[in-house]
């Protein structure tokens, strides 16, 4: 049975008599999910995942032409509510400077009134780490920034977080630590697989070991990054595709999820290109009594310019490892076709490493490898995504680089910089695909809305309005005469729907009894994908 | 299966969202259609398989056999052939001071190398370092076409090297980018004939110093290197730069005694973002000996195969003193592939005065280097000559990283 005869079952299905509009429309808060009984862990094989999206693309990929894959897990106005994956945060109601710096938490770093107890260690892979539990009981992962990089990674992965977490997505505490070796102790119990394959007791002089293979600061300090375990039991990582088998509330494939196709967007922002299937984490939490699974996004030291082992290539974000297209050019061509990304001009300034704003190409963007999610973020996707982006004011991006704690304030400036250019590329960008107006509410009578691109670059739109009648079960619009003011018509119709037009854009918006937003669409009967595939 | 669940899964909540009447309602009965539906989470049949790929570890520690013991793979003698053989390491030994290492290979050829290595690299504040090298070749078929510019490629012949070498080199870290030290150490050596079949021993044609006799001996060198390439194991930036120079006293003949300098000048010169990268390298090997001492043809410098002249075949050409440079034009196809356009020039000389750019030997070709992170872990050069072409793959560099820690003239350490 093929995608195809799916889909069909499903429109035929899906196409039975019923309501647009419900009257707990829109959805802001998904209900509260079903008690998972039985999760089963599992590891995502990064090879496999690796692979599988390179080549296969699996899921169902939206097509360049033909029926367009809205996105899904979004409510009639065009929203991600809030659940399991996704909070509305700094987007909804703007967070305070505190709250942004504050970002999953900022009060729990580890305690140091006593030694860490070193349960586990890493001294091979990307980046050298331990686990430690402290004092109080609190488990953390230790991880160290290369030595010819310092603050590189560790920078990274705290900023990271907090934006994301801002963004709405359910991150871990990350500090900033410094502590000097004596901190830490080894758990008599704990062993690790030395580089020979071999699992042993850690022993004082494999710390030590690794602890050469980290820089101290001129006080003899080693700093780091300690990022606190997520409550729950892990699960495993989540897919960019499908669903997970053994979990209720996990019903809409990935790949259509708003909050992960959008993530695209905030992905190439923080240029975070290692955003792939291992660095998430589904936990199993209880809450108000209830198990269920809670995703994470995890492991943000590749972003920022970083590769966590050291400077990110200047690759990054611009191409895949591995891209087939481009690796003929380059062969054929015997390297005298160069590609714009390689010209791209970065300061020196190690703790932050490849991150420029010049080159950066928001609708071009792309991770290390292809996910079904990413590839399918179309113009209403991006949108969403564009316009939290553009809720963070240079102040708000400060502030949150700052928890950074760059020693070298050129670097704070850099990457702020950066962050704002390429802030303002995303909106201008995705900014154009739709309509860009949001905020919808009837006020004293009229129809309001914000004008993003008015907002955020001055470019007023020339807007034109027609009212119409709305019958919620057949769909049926009826225009109304003379309405083409942004007065809301008076009518005896339960909904009425503004079509607003600009420059070959339209979308609806729909009022219930005169007074209550309840939908937003985007009339575009195409899917209008925007990115490299 | 799969897809036919899906279908009653997408069917089931479809009609249950007719009879809904709110969207809590339908996502509720979209979780409950669900609920029906649920299955433990099971990898498929590729991924169980990929999972033991990774669970052995067969990528991450390919070739290893745990306890510290791997399978070496290559680092003999170009023209060899295929080498492996186990070896041992283990390091931070002593509280993170001494490292060993011990191998043994044997290529398809039937070329031997066992060598046996213990380092202290972290002396005063990591400055100091001492190496205690041992190496034993025994090398059944290398060529010999004649000594000098002029020999024949027609000339060629083959002979066995046995060599030992024990030696022990102090460097010192001078300056972050400058090291200083000196070596000393003790060559054994045994020439014997060829075994290589197609091609005649080299003692049945050729009269040169070395072939009938062979001294053993004793070396002590001193070598500076000041180098600021990026990343050693893949550079592409800065330079390195070092230079020897080697007494060699014969200790059993006393007619073969000499002394060598070795220059050698890498430099990278990266553009676009180090995507591109030309790489150069200039080096010469000259040697001095009295009057009434003569090198023996074993112990003379080299040209020929994978790491220089890459269209002539191994060690075609060789004399008392020689000049190379070669030139790389590197670009990255993808981030695990460097391709490389080449050119390398070079001869052999006897006398100083022919320290000049005429005369010269050249080969062009193109190459590929596999890298991980960085990292070049297989090279493979296609070398064009007047007198044809080589192919070759091998698990190095093109330039060496630094001065010769050991006598032998196999020069791989």
């Amino acid at each position: 049975m093929n995608r195809h005869t799916i889909l069909t079952i499903l429109v035929a299905a899906t196409s039975l008599p019923a309501q647009k509009f419900y009257a707990d429309d829109p959805v802001q808060v998904y209900p509260a999910p079903q008690n998972v009984e039985t999760v089963r862990p599992r590891r995502i094989n990064e090879y496999y995942d690796f692979f599988q999206n390179l080549m296969a693309k699996p899921g169902e990929i939206q097509a360049k032409t033909g029926v367009a894959l809205p996105a899904r897990a979004v409510n009639t106005l065009g929203e991600a509510p809030d659940s399991e994956w996704y909070t509305n945060r700094h987007g909804r109601n703007r967070m305070t400077i505190e709250e942004l710096q504050r970002g999953p938490g900022n009060a729990t770093p580890p305690s140091i009134t006593k030694v860490w107890r070193v349960t586990s260690a890493k001294a091979e892979g990307i980046t050298p780490g331990f686990t430690i539990v402290d004092g109080e009981g609190r488990k953390y992962l230790l991880k160290f920034d290369p030595p010819s990089n310092p603050e590189l990674a560790s920078a990274a992965d705290v900023i990271s977080s907090k934006f994301l977490y801002a963004l709405g997505y359910n991150v871990p505490e990350n500090y900033i630590v410094r502590f000097r070796p004596e901190q830490l102790s080894i758990d008599p119990k704990t062993t690790f697989v030395d580089h020979y394959g071999k699992r042993r007791p850690l022993t004082q002089r494999d710390l030590t070991s690794i602890l050469a293979n980290v820089r101290p600061d001129e006080n003899g300090e080693i700093r780091a990054l300690a990022s606190r375990f997520i409550p729950g039991t892990p699960i495993g990582a989540f897919r960019y595709h499908g669903t997970r088998a053994d979990d209720p509330n996990d019903t809409i494939p990935h790949e259509h999820r708003r909050d992960l196709r959008g993530l695209r967007v905030f992905a190439a922002w923080l240029g975070h290109d290692d955003s792939k299937a291992l660095n998430t984490l589904d936990t199993l939490v209880q809450e108000n009594g209830v198990k269920f699974v809670k995703h994470y996004l995890i492991d943000f030291g590749a972003s920022l310019g970083s590769a966590s082992y050291g400077p990110n290539s200047p690759r990054s974000g611009n191409e895949y490892l591995f891209d087939w297209s481009e690796a003929s050019r380059q062969f054929v061509s015997l390297g005298l076709w160069v590609p714009r990304w390689a010209k791209a001009k970065y300061p020196h300034l190690p703790s932050v490493g490849a991150f420029e704003y010049t080159v950066f190409d928001p609708a071009a963007w792309v991770p290390e490898y292809p996910n079904s999610a990413f590839l399918n973020m179309d113009a209403e996707d991006a949108f969403w995504a564009a316009k939290q982006v553009m809720a963070f004011t240079e102040d708000d991006i400060r502030a949150i680089v700052r928890t950074g704690e760059y020693s070298d304030p050129a670097a704070t400036e850099w990457v702020v910089k950066c962050l704002l250019e390429r802030r303002n590329k995303i909106g201008r960008t995705f900014l154009r695909n739709v309509l860009p107006l949001d905020r919808f509410a009837v006020r004293n009578g009229n129809l309001t809305f914000a004008d993003l691109r008015a907002l955020h670059f001055n470019e007023p739109l020339q807007m034109k309005v027609r009212w119409h009648t709305f019958d919620n079960n057949s769909g049926e619009m009826r225009e109304i005469e003379g309405a083409t003011t942004f007065a809301v018509p008076a009518s005896t119709s339960e909904y009425v729907v503004a079509e607003i037009a600009s420059g070959g854009q339209m979308i609806r918006v729909y009022v219930r009894n005169g007074r209550e937003i309840v939908g937003r669409e985007n009339v575009q009967p195409e899917p209008r994908l925007l990115t490299r595939r | 299966m799969k897809h036919i669940s899906w279908v009653l899964v997408l069917a089931t909540a479809a009609c249950m969202k007719a009879e809904t009447s709110s969207r809590i309602a339908e996502i509720l009965a979209e979780r409950a259609a669900k609920t029906q539906q649920l299955q433990p989470e099971a990898p498929s049949k590729m991924e169980r398989r990929m999972d033991w790929l990774r669970d052995s570890e067969f990528l991450t520690n390919f070739g290893e056999i745990g306890g510290g013991v791997r399978v070496k793979v290559g680092g003999l003698v170009t023209g060899s052939g295929f080498a492996v053989g186990p070896e041992y390491s283990r390091e931070g030994l002593f509280a993170g001071k001494m490292d060993f290492r011990t191998s043994a290979q044997v290529s398809m050829g039937g070329y031997q190398k066992q060598d046996l290595e213990v380092s202290f690299p972290r002396f005063v504040h990591d400055r100091l370092r001492l190496d205690f090298y041992g190496v034993h070749h025994n090398y059944p078929g290398l060529n010999y076409y004649g000594s000098g510019a002029g020999s024949d490629r027609n000339g060629r012949s083959n002979y066995r090297l046995e060599d030992t070498a024990f030696d022990a080199a102090l460097s010192v870290r001078v300056a972050p980018k400058l090291t200083a030290g000196a070596t000393t150490g003790y060559l054994f050596n045994n020439i014997g004939a060829g075994t290589n079949r197609r091609f005649i021993s080299t003692e049945k044609i050729y009269n040169t110093e070395g072939v009938q006799d062979q001294a053993n001996f004793s070396r002590v060198s001193v070598f500076a290197q000041f180098d600021t390439r990026d990343y050693a194991p893949g550079p592409r930036s800065g330079g390195n730069y070092f230079v020897q120079y080697g007494s060699y006293g014969d200790r059993t003949l006393g007619r073969s005694s000499f002394e060598r300098l070795d220059l050698e000048a890498q430099q990278y010169v990266p553009f676009f973002n180090k995507r591109r990268v030309i790489a150069m390298r200039a080096k010469t090997a000259m040697t001095f000996s009295d009057r009434n001492q003569s090198l023996p043809f074993y112990m003379q410098p080299t040209l020929g195969g994978q790491d220089d002249l890459r269209g002539f075949r191994p060690f075609r050409f060789r004399d008392n003193n020689l000049l190379l440079m070669n030139t790389e034009y590197r670009w990255e196809v993808f981030s695990g592939l460097d391709m490389a356009v080449f050119g390398d020039a070079g001869k052999v000389f006897s006398r100083k005065s022919q320290l000049n750019l005429k005369n010269l030997e050249t080969s062009a070709g193109f190459g590929f280097r596999f890298n991980a992170r960085n990292n070049v872990f297989l090279r493979m050069d296609v070398g064009f000559s007047h007198e044809g072409f080589q192919v070759a793959m091998k698990f190095n560099n093109l330039f060496r990283n630094g001065p010769s820690k050991t006598s032998s003239m196999m020069g791989d350490f």
